[in-house]
């Protein structure tokens, strides 16, 4: 048990420092930090022009789509750049648990997510003046950690696709403007046509982001924890589709050598 | 235990591959066509071939990175496809270029990832990891980044991975590739030192003189089948009757390599270059004179040194390739 562990919590973090494109102080600040707060200003004196929503709705589901940006691509990156060093053979090679080398790789996006979420939502609240109940901030922050996790396995999902094509960035990029348009983060699920709102039913921090609002509008932890349960169970339910995709494509790479050949 | 280390039998390995959308053609490239061979506990076995021969492919077959599309395979006793855990856990891979290493990691934490990833138990790893950087001789570098790293280093660190879990057999393939001569002959070193504590080693190389040094039995593959198999002296003997003669030339033409080879009592003729010099290789039948034939045959060219000397296993090897009838690039078929 001691091993598995090992290979988790030790095995996930050497990972990250070796396949997260943005460990460098300049670009974890510039991209994961300053970048969500500008985008948080902008949507917010957006909503305040056109009166869609008032502060409250920005703040908190930007903080929320906040904790995607590096869970999403860092879920990518833990697959797709073992190709860009080589690695991946040798992974692959491995006698250990696939499920437990790769998921282990999600915690410290997850946690990345996190403190991204948290840095966001408080510089937000600060600049434009947004006071949240101190008792629901223990919840608040639960919520904030199921969110980054969801998204952390929403983009081991991403990354197993790497196993199968090479080209897997196309496929984060377009998901990151999807959890933008489709979570009811910054467009009002009420305004979207419904085929657009099942879809964002399905995805990472929709349900956490309504679990958030709910808590940051007082209304308690009984009035959120549906919308966070529903987010743990989409979050459960990607980490077993990572697990079945990269069980799958590991498969058929060794029958089709699509490692070499894709 | 099992008697071999390796077995494979009648093993074989097809590529199909799809290219373009509107028309889209069907490629199948057979890699490997039969590969029969069995490496013994602790033996240190060369395979050799040109490339595209299949050596990578026979290796990815054994080492459980590719399903055969027909035959078996085993290592230690263990089927490469339903065992492939207990194959795994048995074997390392070391393969040679600039890559397969996490670049801005330091060797010593390349190695620790490594470790977990390969089961070493967490008490064990540290002096595991000591012990082998001090074997590959990185030890006083450990704690550099290996984006600094030059090739022979990393080929080091490639080795020092691929025994972390103390693998009962290790597959070399291409160690040396673009490494200085010095370094290479550190890496055959290590490789030596390894055989003599028991592991066993599938070595492929191109350098001849590496095999011959290293290898206690050796296997010319070529157009994915084993054309050649036996003791470096055994190979050797695929040239018998036959002598060597070099001459370094500066501008051999095709069409003056192809009247060479028309030459009576020329085997083999090859060019290969060497700085800003060519270097002819004519294998020839050993009672006939070919020098004055070939020189005039290489009229007009200025040259440099002429030798003759007997064949060497590389001279073997080179007869034993062409020997093959059909051309060296594995077979392909392409329908619509």
């Amino acid at each position: 048990m001691t091993a598995l562990f090992r290979l988790i919590g030790t095995g996930g973090v050497i990972a990250y420092r070796a396949l997260f494109n943005w460990t460098t102080p300049a670009m974890f600040i510039g991209s994961l930090l300053v970048g969500p707060i500008f985008q948080l200003l902008f949507f917010a004196y957006l909503g305040r022009q056109l009166g869609v929503a008032d502060d409250r709705f920005y703040i908190v589901g930007n903080a929320v789509l906040a904790a995607s940006l590096s869970c999403v691509f860092g879920g990518t990156m833990a697959v797709a750049n073992e190709r860009r060093f080589g690695t991946l053979g040798h992974v692959l090679l491995s006698p250990r648990s696939r499920t437990a080398v790769f998921l282990g790789r999600v915690l410290p996006y997850a946690g990345n997510g996190l403190l991204i979420a948290v840095s966001t939502l408080t510089v937000g609240s600060l600049l434009l003046g947004l006071r949240m109940p101190p008792d629901a901030l223990p919840a608040l922050l639960a919520t904030l950690a199921v969110a980054s996790l969801s998204c952390g396995f929403f983009g081991l999902t991403l990354g197993a696709l790497g196993l199968r094509f090479r080209d897997v960035w196309v496929v984060s990029n377009v998901s990151v403007a999807l959890l933008l348009l489709l979570t009811g983060v910054n467009v009002p699920a009420a305004g979207l046509p419904g085929w657009m709102r099942a879809v964002g039913q399905a995805l990472p921090i929709t349900h956490a982001a309504a679990a958030a609002r709910q808590l940051v509008a007082g209304k308690g932890f009984a009035a959120a924890a549906p919308a966070l349960a529903a987010e743990v169970a989409v979050g459960f339910g990607y980490a077993l589709l990572a697990a079945t995709l990269l069980k799958l494509f590991e498969a058929e790479s060794r029958r089709r050598a699509s490692l070499d050949t894709m | 235990m099992s008697e071999y280390a390796i077995e494979a039998a009648g093993l074989r390995r097809t590529y199909r591959s799809r290219t373009g959308w509107l028309r889209p053609q069907r490629r199948e490239v057979e890699a490997v066509r039969g590969v029969d061979l069995t490496v013994g506990n602790g033996e240190l076995f060369g395979l050799l071939g040109p490339n595209g021969a299949g050596k990578t492919t026979t290796i990815k077959l054994l080492n459980t990175l590719l399903i055969p599309t027909a035959g078996t395979a085993r290592i230690c006793g263990h089927d490469v496809v339903t065992e492939t855990r207990e194959v795994r856990r048995r074997i390392g891979y070391v393969f040679g270029g600039d890559r397969g290493l996490y670049e801005r990691l330091s060797a010593r934490d390349n190695l620790r990832y490594f470790a977990e990833l390969y089961g070493v138990p967490g008490r064990e790893q540290k002096r595991r990891i000591a012990e082998l950087l001090e074997l590959v001789r990185l030890d006083g570098r450990e704690n550099e980044r290996v984006e600094g790293y030059s090739r022979g280093m990393r080929q080091r660190l490639h080795i020092a991975r691929g025994l972390l879990h103390r693998p009962k057999v290790l597959f070399l393939d291409e160690p040396s590739i673009g490494v200085d001569p010095v370094a290479a002959r550190e890496l055959r070193q290590t490789v030596a030192d390894l055989a003599a504590t028991g592991t066993t080693v599938l070595l492929t190389t191109h350098y001849m003189a590496e095999a011959d040094e290293l290898c206690d039995r050796i296997a010319v593959i070529a157009s994915g089948t084993i054309q050649a198999l036996g003791t470096p002296a055994e190979l050797r003997r695929h040239a018998d009757g036959r002598q060597v003669l070099e001459v370094e030339a500066y501008g051999v033409t095709d069409a003056q390599l192809a009247t060479i080879h028309t030459l009576p009592g020329v085997r083999e003729a090859s060019v290969t270059v060497a700085g800003a010099a060519q270097v002819l290789t004519v294998q020839s039948d050993a009672g006939v004179d070919v020098q004055a034939d070939v020189l005039r045959a290489l009229d007009g060219v200025r040259l440099g040194r002429v030798s003759a000397r007997q064949p060497t296993l590389e001279d073997a090897y080179v007869a034993i390739v062409n020997r093959v009838a059909a051309p060296s690039r594995p077979l392909e078929a392409v329908t619509a």
